[in-house]
Formats: structure tokens, C-alpha cells, sequence
């Protein structure tokens, strides 16, 4: 399937793309537009404006995924947690970890391409996965 | 004082009377922004591609909560921008004074709640940052204050 987003990416659309080849659509395929009205007709528009799979209600596109596609992992909801402080900022959920990876993430959308930065988010985003998901299982956070 | 010339994204945006609970929300995000209301309804920021997006998200939660919304890239006329940045950069002085008097009262405290303010006003300090488009002298004061605060706490205990 074929998925589009808007170019230069950064965490919200990285962590989507990430949840996408992990959990709906392994054989995803990404095209980056520098408009809404640019999204190819046989494409699912994700974080745009007006997309169903975007910000709603105050919360961020990785959020609308999982009510989307039903997916009702904890381990991913707490990730949502992360990557909403990272994305907007907003203290709607208490997340150290979102200021420190809005900066990873941003310093990798200042240096690389769109394809690279989520071949790189890929790998980030499995380690924080396992973190949390081992942070949840232990009741602490994991060494 | 002669600035460089800043190119603004607004916000123009209308929600219903009622409910109350979306006109606060978005007014909420945008103050932690540090957009400037310029009329009833229509606030800015200087354009970068954060705020334009974040603009963005607010405009279509205003239109979601049964509002109106349009976003506006545009040029203030010289001595509008003038005033306009005097304005911001007095809202973020006054934060700053506030969290330097917090800091300066904080040396007197006991040790524990004096680290405790510590780490509240250092969160602090970069809330404002983050929204400090155009930065008052205030801001190198209030960071010398929060770390004057810092040594203090890191003191040995005589």
C-alpha cells in the first residue's frame, strides 16, 4: 500500500511511518507532498490536514493511528505518550522523554532525507518500544 | 532599535460561545506558544515551519469545534512590527523577572525545597525559551539567577 504524508519529516510523522511497517502494512510505501491537494488519488494521507489519520482533538497523527487500527497495546499507547510531548509540546501527559527525542529527531530531519530519516526512526523507535515495554513489565525503568 | 524584518504566520480563528471548554484549550496553546493577540480572534507568531504547523493543527481544532479558522503568511507594516515585537519581548521579560524573584527568595529556603525549586524553575526557564522569539536582557539574567541557585544547592553541607 502506498502512504502519504507532508515533506520534511519530523516525529510525529516518523513514529507513524514506524507503527505502520510494524503493525498495519509491512510492505509500506512512503511518498512525501508539499500539499494536501498533491496526495496521489491511490494513497492513505497520514498527518495532514483535513486526513482522517491526522491530529484530532488535541491529539497527534500516532494517536489516531491506534484508535484507528485498534490497536490497544499499552506498550504503545505509553509510546503515544512520548512521542505527543515530543510533537506538540503541550503537558497533556507527563513525558521526560519527549523534549530529548523531539531532538533527535529534529537534528536527523536538519541532516538527512526523508527516506533515510525513517530508515533511521526505524531502529529508534523498536528501542524505545522494548524500553517501555520493559519499563511497564518491571514497574521501574529498566537497566 | 532597528530589527531585521520578520515574516509572521497568523491565526484567525472564531469558536462557538459554547461550549467554553475548546476557547480556553486553544487559548491555553497558544499562550504556552507565545502568539500575540493582535484583535479579538486573530494572534501571530514570527514563521518558522514549528509554529506554522502547530498554528495549523489549532486551526483545524478550531474548525473540529465547530469554529472558523484560515492561517495567514504576511509582513506587519514597519512601525506595527515595532510595537508588535516590544509587546513579546515585554510578556516574556515579565515571566522572567517573576522566575529571577523566585530564584533570589529561594536561597533562603531549606536545602530540600530549595533543590526542589530548582528543578521547577529550570523546567521553567525553557518553557519560556521556547517562546522567547525576541529575547529581552532579562533572559541572561534570569538564566545567571536559576544557576547561582544551582551552586547553592550543590554546596556541600558544612
Amino acid at each position: 500500500m502506498r502512504w502519504a504524508t507532508r515533506r520534511h519529516c519530523h516525529v510525529d510523522r516518523a513514529a507513524c511511518a514506524w507503527l505502520i511497517r510494524r503493525f498495519v502494512d509491512p510492505d509500506a510505501e512512503f511518498v512525501f507532498v508539499d500539499d494536501p491537494d498533491e496526495v496521489p488519488a491511490d494513497a492513505t494521507p497520514f498527518d495532514i490536514r483535513g486526513a482522517e489519520l491526522s491530529h484530532h482533538g488535541g491529539e497527534c497523527s500516532f494517536e489516531a493511528f491506534l484508535r484507528r487500527f485498534d490497536l490497544d497495546d499499552p506498550v504503545l499507547w505509553d509510546v503515544a505518550r512520548i512521542v505527543h510531548e515530543a510533537d506538540l509540546a503541550d503537558e497533556r501527559h507527563d513525558a521526560p522523554e519527549g523534549p530529548g527525542l523531539d531532538v533527535l529527531l529534529r537534528g536527523l530531519s536538519m541532516t538527512r532525507s526523508d527516506d533515510e530519516l525513517l530508515a533511521l526512526a526505524e531502529p529508534l523507535f523498536d528501542g524505545l518500544y522494548e524500553y517501555r515495554k520493559r519499563a511497564i513489565l518491571l514497574g521501574r525503568e529498566p537497566s | 532599535m532597528s530589527i531585521d524584518r520578520t515574516t509572521w504566520v497568523l491565526l484567525a480563528y472564531r469558536l462557538p460561545r459554547a461550549p467554553s471548554t475548546p476557547r480556553s484549550t486553544v487559548w491555553r496553546k497558544l499562550r504556552r506558544l507565545g502568539a500575540a493577540q493582535l484583535l479579538d480572534g486573530l494572534v501571530a507568531l514570527p514563521l518558522d515551519a514549528r509554529n506554522r504547523e502547530q498554528l495549523e493543527w489549532l486551526a483545524d481544532e478550531a474548525v473540529e469545534a465547530g469554529g472558523e479558522a484560515a492561517i495567514w503568511v504576511g509582513e506587519l507594516g514597519s512601525a506595527q512590527e515595532r510595537a508588535l515585537v516590544a509587546r513579546m519581548s515585554e510578556a516574556v521579560a515579565t515571566e522572567y523577572r517573576k522566575l529571577i524573584a523566585e530564584a533570589e527568595a529561594a536561597r533562603d529556603h531549606p536545602c530540600g525545597r530549595r533543590r526542589r525549586t530548582l528543578g521547577r524553575l529550570r523546567r521553567e526557564v525553557r518553557r519560556i525559551r521556547a517562546r522567547d522569539y525576541f529575547p529581552p536582557p532579562e533572559r541572561q539574567l534570569a538564566l545567571v539567577a536559576v544557576e547561582e541557585l544551582a551552586a547553592l544547592v550543590e554546596e556541600p553541607v558544612a
